[in-house]
């Protein structure tokens, strides 16, 4: 009978119905349940419609027919935020799935579609209740209220979600302060948890890539960590003021909250993998079942498998830059070389390249000095060091004060006017060919404190060695007497300045550069990490540079002062000695002439 | 209910939509492009939107089941190839297990659904709103299905396998699932290709739908230009690197049984496929397992490649040939050269046309027989030829002859005739030098200082004396100055250029993993030569002063031989008057006119000659200024040693700087 009265009762087939009012009140609740069901999946029924306001915020209500009755009215519209909330969360599926938004917001939209099945399937059970007449409007009421928290809740994090246009970790991160937020309610708690899960799967997907094998795999760039594919490994070895280590790889702004503590871990982790395959070694972290990453379960199980990697890459790393390229071999040759600790190449070389080395700075030809540096090099015991063939000499065009002054401060440019008459001695430094991978560490800009020190030694070396030259002359002529002459007070005088000279020298490579060096070598025995080994490496550079007074203007004004008397007196010494030598012949022949002359 | 239709029959109309038919009520509306139910009825408005809804799984089982058909109704074609017909038939699978599901509906939808008043007869029904939750599964695949045969109408091959790939990439573990099996399906062929390719060296590509292609090429350019890379088919799942070492392997392959006639790489292979895992077979390789991949092919191409390195070098003896043509026509074979040069000399003066090459290839071999060439490999020795150069009418034989070295296959494919032709370029410039320097070595056995020509001067004229002695003096200075360069230029020739490059090529050599490595170290090596040597396109303008001087030393070497004839003669004239002035009396003018005369003509026999002497002097000095100006200048290539050993004791530069001042 009812199924009749039904149909006479529709006017049209177009929606348009008669008002319900018309209808008695069991009529009205069956049709009004029916409706609901309709709108608790986002369908308008007969009596109950959408409206849809496009305002900034894209929002939906339900309306009811007003002729309802009072009592149905309100009862139907306690459930309508719970359709609001399924519409909202229906499109947010259908908008998220669609590739361009992110793995995270694909896996998050497909845990929704999980729950939005069973939600369909609970309006199919009370419509098979309908069906059997079992149900009230107070009964459907009563079935929707577990739904209605959680609901609620999703659709409020949807809201945010899709207002700000979230993808990747800012999805992780409001889903995780949301269930945080909710801390009071288990049942919501836990479901947003669980989406939380469910959503960090395929980016933790991500993260194991990068923690076991240091690739990116990020095809929708959802990953905290970019990566900067215009910086070259090269420019480690060519440009001193070269980012690649570090910002090659970097930390973007939104990071998930679960990582946060552990981001720069993760990051140097797949940084230091990365850098084996540069070197063409495919080193992988060892993965066994239980390095399988999930954020929640065991507690933070996933920070020990990012903490174990990380301490496998860092092992792997050092031990393949200190045992195949023989870092600490490298950094002994280099002190060889640059801190001046191979006495007979630097002699030999300083004997031979001493022409050159006087011309002014910009006729010397680095050819002749390459090739007599070549000759130096093989001639003497630093033959016998396999890596000699990677040094090589270059000529600055400032001086050491300038380019100290550069050095500080690369910004100004030369305030400083620089002599005209500055010679090759004091401008002249050694170079070392560095590959990658050793690059990271010896870099060009640690290489440039490497060549400020040697060349200040260098120079000092020149010193000492043009006083002993006049040392030697003063010797020459100890058996004539030279008291109350020039010659008594120049030979003290040459004293004290090799006392200066060699004192100072004696101060620069026993007491800063091997102390240093040892503690440095000693460091680097035990470190675990290629950034422990740089930043002891850049220690030991500043703190050479910085007991070589090398940060000291003031005191370095005074140095080269006093070198320059030093130098002009070994000047004036040849000069001198050569004409009081003619004086002292003179006054001599004239005495033996007196003395044949008495006889 | 209100509505004229049951909702059983909607229900059944909905499946049959699904299926792509119209059913009673529910049928598909062009202008909507979907299904709905029709005007005429009676239904709410719920129900409509209901149905609506519903029936899109319709519309997209349509769209796919037309792909699909059309597709197979072109089998086997060019435009859909086997990954395409792997796609259909993966896409065929899935709708068969559609029909199963709506199988089941169907049978579910012949069950009454309850009506409120009557009493429940069974709980198994569908009805719109169940038919939802039925649907929510079928509905995601249907739609990725239809969005796949949307963006792959077009593609085949790798290119669609590449397509489906980049969809892949979806964080849904349902889509991620769904796209795994589809892939593994679709890629199957692409990977058998990859095997034969790899394992067997066969191109099992009848659409080409392969990322590697073949043309028939001649033998000698197979490596280089018998297979290419096929990039809009390569898939991105393969990396380009990945690809490029998937193409050398089978390359390989292909070179050693068609250029090398060895059998020995089918060991290889299968030690290959044995040591990565999956066997020979079929169907070992699948989509997904990228690393497996990966690791097979790395396999079989170090197998391969070893296998072909090893062939070439053991077999072809690619090491010998190369040191073979360093030291035929890279000069580097001393004393063969020296030899040939002896004998072949005097025959290239000669013009070029009185010059058989019969002859030339006569005096090769007595240079080969009287040299330690003699105890070198005859294989080698047989490929070393003369060649002339076609020739001019004013060209003399120095200008066309050359040596050259045959390149048999497989080894033409290193020693293409580009290669040779190079390698040519370098034997005529090196041939130069060394007849350079060979003129100036010959003229010193004439200069030598010794007592016959010191000797023999005591009873000329003082003046004339004076002047013999001075044009001597003159020519040793030039000739030392003269030798000076050529040394140095040698020196820096063959120390610095050939021994550097060959040193670095055998360090290459031995470090190659392919022979594409090979190919490259080669090339380098010549590269390096060639523009080292100034035979580069950028040094142009040094060449061509470097050749003004040798003329220039060519031209003092036959003004020298005049002027040591000249000194003889008159050294003959005026030792004879002692002892055999009867004999030779009416013999010679000279004695006729006695002493005065001889006196007389040797005067201005000097005089023109230390003239000329003067001439080529300064026009010595004003071209090597010009060469030494110009060596500072090579951007091409770093010469500043050379000029660094030049001018070792600075003399041209203070020279030019005093000239400058002047």
């Amino acid at each position: 009978g009812d199924s009749k009265r039904f149909t006479s009762d529709t006017s049209s087939n177009s929606g348009v119905e008669q008002a319900i009012g018309c209808y008695d009140t069991p009529v009205q609740e069956l049709i009004v349940i029916d409706d609901l069901l309709s709108a608790l999946v986002g369908i308008e029924g007969r009596y109950i419609s959408i409206k849809r306001f496009h305002g900034k915020e894209e929002s939906v209500t339900f309306q009811v027919d007003p002729s309802m009755d009072l009592a149905l009215q309100e009862l139907a519209k306690r459930i309508f935020p719970l359709c609001e909330c399924f519409l909202l969360i229906d499109q947010f599926v259908e908008s998220s799935s669609q590739f361009k938004n992110g793995l995270v917001n694909h896996a998050f939209a497909a845990a929704l579609r999980a729950l939005l099945l069973d939600y369909r399937a609970m309006v199919a059970q009370l419509e098979h209740q309908f069906r059997l007449g079992r149900l009230s409007l107070q009964g459907l009421w009563f079935y929707c209220q577990p739904m209605m928290g959680s609901m609620r809740a999703l659709a409020a994090v949807i809201q945010q979600a899709s207002a700000k246009h979230f993808v990747g970790s800012g999805v992780l991160n409001l889903l995780q302060s949301q269930a945080k937020a909710m801390a009071g309610d288990n049942s919501v708690r836990s479901l947003l948890e669980k989406m939380t899960e469910c959503a960090s799967n395929a980016y933790l997907s991500i993260l194991e890539r990068w923690v076991y094998e240091g690739i990116i795999d990020d095809p929708y760039g959802e990953f905290f960590i970019a990566e900067n594919r215009s910086l070259k490994k090269e420019s480690l070895s060519q440009d001193s003021t070269a980012k690649y280590w570090s910002q090659r790889y970097s930390l973007k702004e939104t990071i998930p909250g679960f990582l946060a503590n552990i981001a720069a871990t993760i990051l140097t982790t797949g940084k230091y993998l990365n850098v084996m395959r540069e070197c063409g070694h495919n080193v992988q972290v060892p993965i066994s079942e239980r390095s399988k990453l999930t954020i929640f379960g065991s507690n933070h199980h996933y920070l020990e498998c990012i903490k174990a990697a990380h301490e496998f890459a860092s092992k792997e790393l050092v031990t393949l830059i200190m045992d195949k390229y023989d870092l600490i071999g490298r950094l002994r040759s280099i002190k060889h070389y640059l801190l001046l600790d191979q006495g007979d190449f630097l002699v030999h070389f300083m004997d031979i390249s001493r022409d050159e080395l006087n011309k002014k700075v910009h006729e010397i030809s680095v050819e002749k000095l390459q090739s007599l540096l070549d000759l130096a090099l093989r001639t003497t015991a630093a033959a016998a060091d396999p890596r000699h063939e990677d040094l090589t000499c270059c000529v600055d065009r400032a001086s050491l004060l300038t380019t100290l002054g550069m050095h500080k401060d690369p910004d100004s440019n030369s305030s400083i006017e620089d002599p005209v008459s500055i010679t090759g001695l004091e401008t002249f430094s050694l170079s070392y060919k560095v590959q990658w991978p050793l690059s990271i560490v010896i870099s060009k800009k640690a290489l440039s404190k490497y060549q400020l020190i040697f060349r200040f030694l260098f120079h000092c070396k020149h010193v000492e060695r043009q006083l002993c030259g006049a040392w030697q002359i003063h010797q020459g002529i100890r058996s004539m007497n030279s008291n109350g002459t020039a010659i008594r007070r120049s030979s003290l005088l040459c004293r004290s300045m090799l006392k200066f000279i060699s004192s100072l020298l004696h101060y620069l490579t026993f007491e800063v550069l091997e102390p240093n060096w040892h503690v440095m070598h000693d460091r680097l025995q035990s470190t675990k990490s290629v950034d422990e080994v740089i930043q002891h490496h850049d220690f030991f550079l500043d703190k050479c540079l910085r007991g070589c007074l090398l940060l000291l203007p003031d005191v370095l004004k005074k140095m080269e002062k006093l070198k320059s008397v030093c130098l002009q007196y070994a000047a004036a010494t040849q000069w001198l000695i050569s004409s009081s030598i003619d004086i002292n012949s003179q006054s001599h022949s004239q005495k033996t002439m007196i003395r044949d002359a008495t006889v | 209910e209100e509505s004229e239709v049951t909702e059983e029959v909607l229900v059944r109309d909905v499946l049959y939509a699904c299926q792509g038919i119209d059913g009673k009520y529910v049928k598909f509306n062009s202008e909507i492009d979907g299904y709905a139910v029709v005007d005429y009825v009676k239904v709410p408005r719920g129900t409509r939107t209901m149905v609506r809804m519903l029936s899109e799984l319709g519309w997209l089982f349509k769209k796919v089941k037309s792909f699909v058909s059309e597709s197979m109704d072109r089998f086997p074609g060019e435009h859909v190839g086997t990954v395409g017909q792997a796609f259909c038939a993966a896409l065929q699978d899935e709708l068969s297990d559609y029909y199963k599901l709506l199988a089941v509906l169907e049978a579910q939808g012949m069950n009454p659904i309850p009506l409120v008043s009557e009493s429940a007869t069974s709980s198994c029904y569908l009805s719109l709103r169940r038919l939802s939750v039925w649907f929510a599964e079928p509905m995601v695949k249907m739609r990725l299905m239809a969005v796949l045969v949307d963006k792959c109408k077009v593609l085949r091959g790798g290119a669609m396998a590449g397509a489906i790939h980049l969809h892949a990439q979806h964080g849904d573990p349902l889509v991620h699932e769904f796209m795994m099996s589809l892939l593994r399906c679709v890629c199957s062929p692409l990977f058998e290709m990859v095997r034969s390719w790899v394992l067997e060296g066969e191109l099992e590509d009848t659409f080409g739908e392969f990322f590697v292609v073949g043309q028939p090429v001649k033998v000698d350019l197979l490596w280089r230009e018998g297979y290419k890379l096929h990039h809009g088919m390569l898939p991105s799942f393969i990396s380009p690197s990945l690809a490029q070492r998937i193409l050398r392997t089978g390359k390989s392959i292909n070179f050693l049984r068609v250029c090398c006639d060895d059998h020995g790489w089918a060991g290889a292979a299968s030690e290959a496929a044995a040591a990565s895992g999956t066997t020979t077979r079929r169907g070992g390789l699948g989509y997904g397992e990228t690393d497996a991949l990966e690791h097979l092919v790395a396999e079989a191409a170090k197998r391969i490649d070893k296998h072909l390195l090893d062939v070439l070098y053991t077999r072809y003896k690619f090491k010998e040939h190369c040191l073979a043509i360093k030291r035929y026509l890279l000069l580097g074979q001393g004393d063969f050269v020296q030899y040939l040069m002896d004998i072949v000399g005097p025959k290239l003066s000669e013009p070029a046309n009185n010059i058989s090459s019969f002859e030339l290839a006569g005096f090769l071999e007595a240079a080969i027989r009287a040299s330690n060439a003699q105890y070198d490999d005859r294989d080698m020795l047989d490929r070393l030829k003369v060649k002339m150069m076609p020739h001019g009418s004013g060209d003399r034989g120095w200008d066309v002859f050359s040596l050259e070295y045959e390149a048999r296959a497989p080894l033409d494919t290193v020693f293409t005739e580009s290669v040779l032709s190079k390698y040519l370029r370098v034997f005529n410039f090196l041939w130069k030098l060394k007849r350079v320097e060979h003129a100036l070595i010959g003229i010193w056995k004439t200069m030598k200082p010794n007592c016959i020509t010191s000797n023999s001067f005591a009873k000329l004229q003082a003046s004339v004396k004076l002047q013999l002695l001075s044009a001597l003096r003159r020519c040793q200075v030039l000739w030392n100055e003269m030798n000076h360069f050529v040394t140095n230029f040698q020196y820096y020739i063959m120390f610095e250029v050939l021994e550097v490059s060959w040193c670095n090529f055998s360090k290459e050599m031995e470090a190659a993993k392919d022979l594409d490595d090979l190919l490259a170290a080669h090339e380098k090596y010549l590269n390096f030569i060639v523009g080292k040597s100034l035979l580069g396109e950028q040094s142009q303008t040094i060449r061509k002063s470097l050749f003004v001087l040798f003329e220039l030393i060519l031209r003092f070497r036959s003004h020298a031989d005049r002027l040591y004839e000249g000194i003889y003669e008159l050294q003959i004239r005026t030792k004879e008057p002692g002892r055999e002035r009867n004999k030779t009396q009416e013999s010679s003018s000279w004695i006729n006119e006695g002493r005065k005369a001889i006196t007389q003509r040797a005067g201005e026999f000097l005089q023109s000659m230390s003239q000329d002497m003067d001439s080529i002097a300064k026009e010595y000095t004003t071209s090597l200024d010009a060469f030494l100006s110009l060596l500072p200048l090579q951007q091409s290539v770093d010469l500043k040693f050379l000029f660094f050993r030049l001018d070792f004791t600075e003399f041209y530069s203070r020279l030019h700087s005093k000239g400058k001042e002047s």
